[in-house]
């Protein structure tokens, strides 16, 4: 035990090897072939009957209170069945789940006051949407306007009418907290030099193709609910759901469907499924809400980290890092639903992978008129990412040292390994040092800075930038409470369960307790399992459970799903493999510990032909019960379940000196684009981009690269273009994505030329480390070096994004009339 | 949406006589613009008379000093026509910069034109290279056919039929598009044809315009460095979240730059 925390015994079984026949195979992806022929069921591709369709009248001002609402009028037309008020429906359930304590209460549909522009004020089913959306029309609501809050540094002092939830108070400062890890007063005293920039972080969001959706249908008899629905979590906390509505958890089922997209954004999806369950119910119809793009990104409940950032970086003259203070103001919207879960996310890799001693964390959680934040990519640790290279960029340029000197000089070693940082989270393991080296080859750095070199003779601005930058992957329960004022929920757990069975022809079933997410949980399950058994990926099948089948299953998220679907398998086929090896033993008269596994059958060790095939044993483990041993122990069947913990966490240390290892799978990137500025109308080009990605062994190399390119992209995204941008009075001016800028592949680098190095994790099975955020962890920072890089002889600073070409073109304009 | 009626006349005269029969009648080309506005209930009309089945509408063709596209013409086939190619690239580059490629292969220069989008890329086309508009019942200069804000000189059931463009000796298109749409923050067409010069603007106000102070400094000499100097004021451009006033009044002179180096390059 240390200041920082203790580092438990590693529980893994399966070491990295070099002869694995499955895993590292760039194995072409088992769920693609039934979406690419068009037979994947997503939410709206469900139709029950007498089905009946649901839409919503939202708020048109950011902050007012609901003086009246009157449905009649939408109650008589034709077709409705039903319209609710947020009154009727504070009736029959409860508020929306929130991990905050004390809670920002949230309803379902807002019932005396709004706040946000979109918030639900009534809802309509109807017996088509047509008609649902006719009937909101109808609907007359009277609204006495409240001040709007927009500004999160004006947030901080809010008092009356502009206080969202005044029975917390009369402030907007939902959560406020200093954490201080360290010695960071003696630290900075001992600095030569503290770097301090301010820096702003865009809101911005996932955005996913398909919207969120749901059907629901109450079965009256049974008091039970069933909601379909492209959500996550549900075998985690899905009974949280079934509170909201009032029904003993016992009484709903939450049924998955594919989604079509989520980048975090689904996590755990509560507004749409309680809104078409009490509609549900309301009209005994099954019900249908499915989100249009205006429903989604004005009250999806996911818009992510909107920050500013007081930063200061303490060092020495010689280039040692010492410490990072941050005072950071977040604009969470107007709830609180995963409290300041993403701040805990931040926490775990706040100093990058920097040797840096002590750190301070300042912050203030603000509620203001705007949608709430939720998850999406990097979950907050994104943006603390972009903070600390941005420091150590400045630091480099004010100590008149390379930018990539002073990373390699600080980089935490590989012999450090497993390292606690200030915090208390652990980083397994690592070798940034041959990342780096890995990426400067494929940038081909020299070149690059001898064509920059050339084009600035012509007037033309080319820019290089290096980020170095972490890639947490794998939560504990623990970040979603560690800031907490109060007690709340204060899950230590967090795992994840499969179910294994095989047939008795010796095919395999597969059951994840999770869904698909647009990743690759299917691939993941076929590879690992095959490799346990060596059987053919083709031989097994994969489905999802219900909340009525689950197993405590945490889900997607946090780049968690691989290590822990990969564990899960691992812990469930070890089961089975004991069974077949007990079985073939009684029946080839052999001693089990003279058996061995592979090629799909079970042999005798030194024998040759004495062995038995997987359907064979399988065959006789289904059927023929009086040729198996007598134990009782040894039922008919071959299946197994397994729910797999996280792999390695530790509680917070009671008197918050640490906050114990609560995501240490540490993977690392290094991100070098090239771009090239078009000076006169601020349009970046990207004319190179290389990212090597260490996210320890490797389960699918092809569908890691797909993540890491497209991570990328959604980097790109969030460093030039994409912003919920919200107007002084509270209305989401991108809330379309004419407005709201998606990069397409216009935009994107003609080749994202991805590599890998592998360092593999001591802690998790086969050393596999997660990689589905990486992307967008490492792009902006490594975009904004870049055009600050190319903007060097103009003495353009970058320090908040996006930077669009118009937003762009002003900073150069003032820098050339700065110079002028 | 709101429910309508849908014709698909096989003649110019029928599509003529079904939207006179009609109290509130329009017709439909590519679609690019007028469904998306009907699905948003911004418009909406009780017949609808969809001119994709007169073939008589389509097409390009090269004539005496001009060439003439098919009101039905897709921006697709313009930018793939040799006839364009060799006469006008500038216009055939235009074409290219429409949207993305299922725009192109659906939207059509008639269906542009008629709806004058403030920020549609053919009205500076038309504009810029001083094209004639020929319709059902007359022919309509380009500099009279664009008059306000999605508004044009068309009367009630005119149906355009195609369009003449002069071939200038050289022209060139500079575009700098919106990044969802593509539509034209800003951009510029420019021809030059025996010592007189226009250029238009698209992208910044109500609809398209011509700068008459660069037209005349090319005149004297068609090169960019001859509007060195030429400033446009930002009064009365159009504003968005992606470009403010001075943001558009400075990218028409890049773009206008842009332009002539482009038809100098050709």
């Amino acid at each position: 035990m240390t200041e920082r925390g203790h580092i438990p015994e590693s529980r893994q079984r399966e070491k990295p090897r070099a002869d694995l026949q499955w895993i590292g195979k760039s194995m072409k992806r088992v769920e693609d072939p039934r979406l690419l022929v068009g037979k994947g069921i997503y939410a709206d591709d469900i139709n029950e009957p007498e089905m009946a369709h649901a839409a919503v009248l939202r708020s048109p001002h950011a902050h007012a209170r609901i003086v009246s609402i009157d449905v009649s009028k939408a109650q008589e037309l034709p077709g409705v069945l039903c319209a609710m008020t947020g009154a009727d429906a504070a009736k029959v359930c409860d508020p929306l789940p929130t991990w905050a304590s004390p809670p920002v209460l949230q309803a379902v549909i807002a019932d005396d006051r709004v706040r946000h522009v979109g918030e639900a004020v009534a809802a309509v089913a109807a017996v088509d949407r047509y008609i649902a959306e006719d009937a909101c029309d109808l609907i007359e609501v009277e609204y006495e306007p409240l001040p709007p809050v927009v500004d999160p540094e004006e947030a901080l002092t809010s008092t009356g009418d502009a206080v969202l939830h005044p029975e917390r108070g009369d402030t907007n400062i939902g959560l406020e907290r200093k954490l201080t890890f360290g010695p960071v007063e003696e630290d900075f005293a001992a600095a030569d030099l503290v770097i301090e920039r301010r820096i702003r972080w865009p809101r911005s969001g996932g955005q996913p193709l398909e919207t969120v959706g749901a059907v629901a249908s109450f079965d009256d008899g049974a008091g039970r609910f069933t909601i379909q629905c492209n959500t996550s979590m549900y075998n985690y906390c899905g009974w949280m759901i079934a509170s909201t509505l009032r029904v003993a958890p016992h009484k709903l089922n939450i049924v998955p469907t594919l989604a079509g997209g989520s980048f975090g954004s689904k996590m755990f999806v509560h507004k749409v499924p309680v809104l078409a369950a009490v509609l549900a119910r309301a009209v005994g119809r099954p019900v249908k809400f499915m989100e249009d793009r205006i429903d989604n990104t004005t009250s999806c409940d996911n818009h992510a980290s909107d920050r500013v950032y007081y930063a200061k970086l303490a060092l020495k003259r010689d280039g040692t890092l010492l410490s990072l203070k941050t005072r950071i103001i977040d604009d969470y919207g107007a709830y609180l639903q995963f409290g300041v879960g993403q701040h805990g996310n931040a926490l775990s890799q706040c100093v990058g992978p920097y040797r840096i001693n002590s750190v301070e964390v300042d912050l203030a959680a603000v509620l203001t008129n705007k949608c709430q934040q939720g998850a999406y990519r990097g979950f907050g640790s994104e943006v603390a990412n972009f903070v600390i290279e941005r420091l150590v960029d400045a630091a480099a340029d004010e100590l008149g040292i390379d930018r990539i000197a002073l990373r390699r000089q600080n980089f935490i070693q590989p012999d450090q390994f497993p390292y606690l940082i200030p915090t208390g989270n652990m980083y397994d393991s690592g070798n940034y040092q041959a990342v780096l080296d890995e990426t400067l080859k494929l940038a081909d750095l020299e070149g690059w800075r001898a064509k920059q070199a050339e084009a600035r003779k012509e007037g033309r601005y080319i820019g290089i930038g290096v980020a170095t930058c972490q890639e947490r992957s794998v939560f504990s329960a623990t970040e979603f409470w560690m800031w907490n004022l109060e007690p709340g929920v204060e899950w230590t757990s967090s795992p994840d369960g499969v179910s294994v069975k095989i047939d008795p022809t010796g095919k395999a079933f597969v059951t994840l307790h999770s869904p698909f997410w647009g990743n690759s949980p299917e691939t993941v399950a076929a590879q690992v399992l095959a490799e346990q058994l060596t059987i053919d990926p083709a031989d097994i099948e994969i489905t999802y459970s219900d909340t009525d089948q689950g197993l405590n299953s945490t889900g997607p998220g946090g780049s968690r799903f691989t290590v822990m679907v990969t564990g899960a398998i691992v812990g469930a086929a070890g089961k089975i493999r004991e069974k077949l090896l007990r079985i073939a033993a009684h029946l080839m008269e052999a001693d089990v510990r003279d058996l061995t596994l592979q090629d799909g059958a079970v042999h005798v060790k030194g024998v040759l032909d004495m062995k038995m095939s997987i359907a064979e044993l399988a065959d006789k483990a289904h059927y023929y019960r009086l040729s198996m041993p007598e134990d009782l122990d040894l039922t008919s069947g071959l299946d197994a379940t397994y729910v797999y913990d996280h792999p390695v966490t530790t509680l917070p240390d009671p008197d918050e000196r640490h906050m114990g290892i609560f995501y240490p799978i540490m993977g690392h990137s290094c991100h070098i684009p090239v771009v090239e500025v078009d000076v006169e109308t601020g349009q970046v080009h990207f004319l190179h981009y290389a990212a090597v990605h260490d996210c320890g062994t490797m389960v699918n190399p092809m569908t890691l690269e797909g993540h890491i390119r497209g991570g990328t992209v959604n980097g790109i995204g969030t460093a030039l273009f994409e912003e919920f941008s919200y107007d002084e009075a509270g209305q989401l001016t991108t809330a379309l994505w004419t407005d709201y800028l998606i990069p397409t592949i216009k935009e994107s680098p003609a080749d994202i030329v991805v590599g890998h190095v592998e360092t593999p994790s001591p802690f998790t099975e086969y050393g596999v480390k997660g990689g589905g955020e990486g992307g967008r962890m490492g792009g902006p920072p490594a975009i904004a070096a870049a055009i600050e890089d190319a903007l060097k002889p103009l003495g353009v600073t970058i320090d908040s994004l996006p930077l669009p070409p118009s937003k762009l073109r002003a900073l150069i304009r003032d820098a050339q009339a700065r110079a002028a | 949406m709101y429910p309508f009626t849908y014709h698909r006349p096989a003649s110019l005269d029928d599509a003529k006589a079904r939207l006179s029969a009609s109290e509130d009648g329009r017709p439909l080309a590519g679609g690019m613009s007028l469904l998306p506005t009907m699905r948003f209930r911004l418009t909406s009309c009780a017949d609808l008379v969809d001119l994709n089945g007169i073939e008589a509408l389509a097409g390009i063709e090269r004539g005496d000093g001009h060439v003439r596209i098919g009101a039905m013409t897709r921006h697709a086939a313009v930018v793939e026509s040799p006839e364009v190619g060799e006469a006008i690239p500038a216009l055939a580059a235009l074409a290219g910069s429409i949207g993305d490629v299922q725009v192109r292969n659906r939207g059509t220069i008639g269906g542009s034109i008629c709806f004058a989008d403030p920020a549609a890329d053919y009205p500076a086309g038309l504009l810029g290279l001083g094209a004639t508009v020929n319709t059902d019942r007359r022919a309509i200069a380009a500099d009279d056919f664009f008059t306000g804000l999605y508004e044009t000189a068309l009367e009630d059931g005119e149906i355009v039929v195609s369009v003449d463009f002069p071939v200038p000796a050289r022209a060139g298109w500079a575009k700098f598009g919106n990044q969802a749409s593509r539509f034209a923050v800003v951009a510029v067409m420019v021809s030059l044809s025996g010592g007189s010069v226009r250029l238009a603007v698209t992208g910044a106000r109500s609809h398209v315009f011509r700068v008459p102070e660069m037209e005349q400094a090319l005149a004297g000499d068609f090169s960019a460095e001859a509007m060195d100097g030429i400033a446009v004021s930002s009064e009365g451009l159009n504003e968005d979240l992606h470009a403010d006033k001075d943001y558009r009044a400075h990218l028409i002179g890049v773009m206008a730059k842009r332009a002539v180096r482009d038809a100098l390059a050709q």
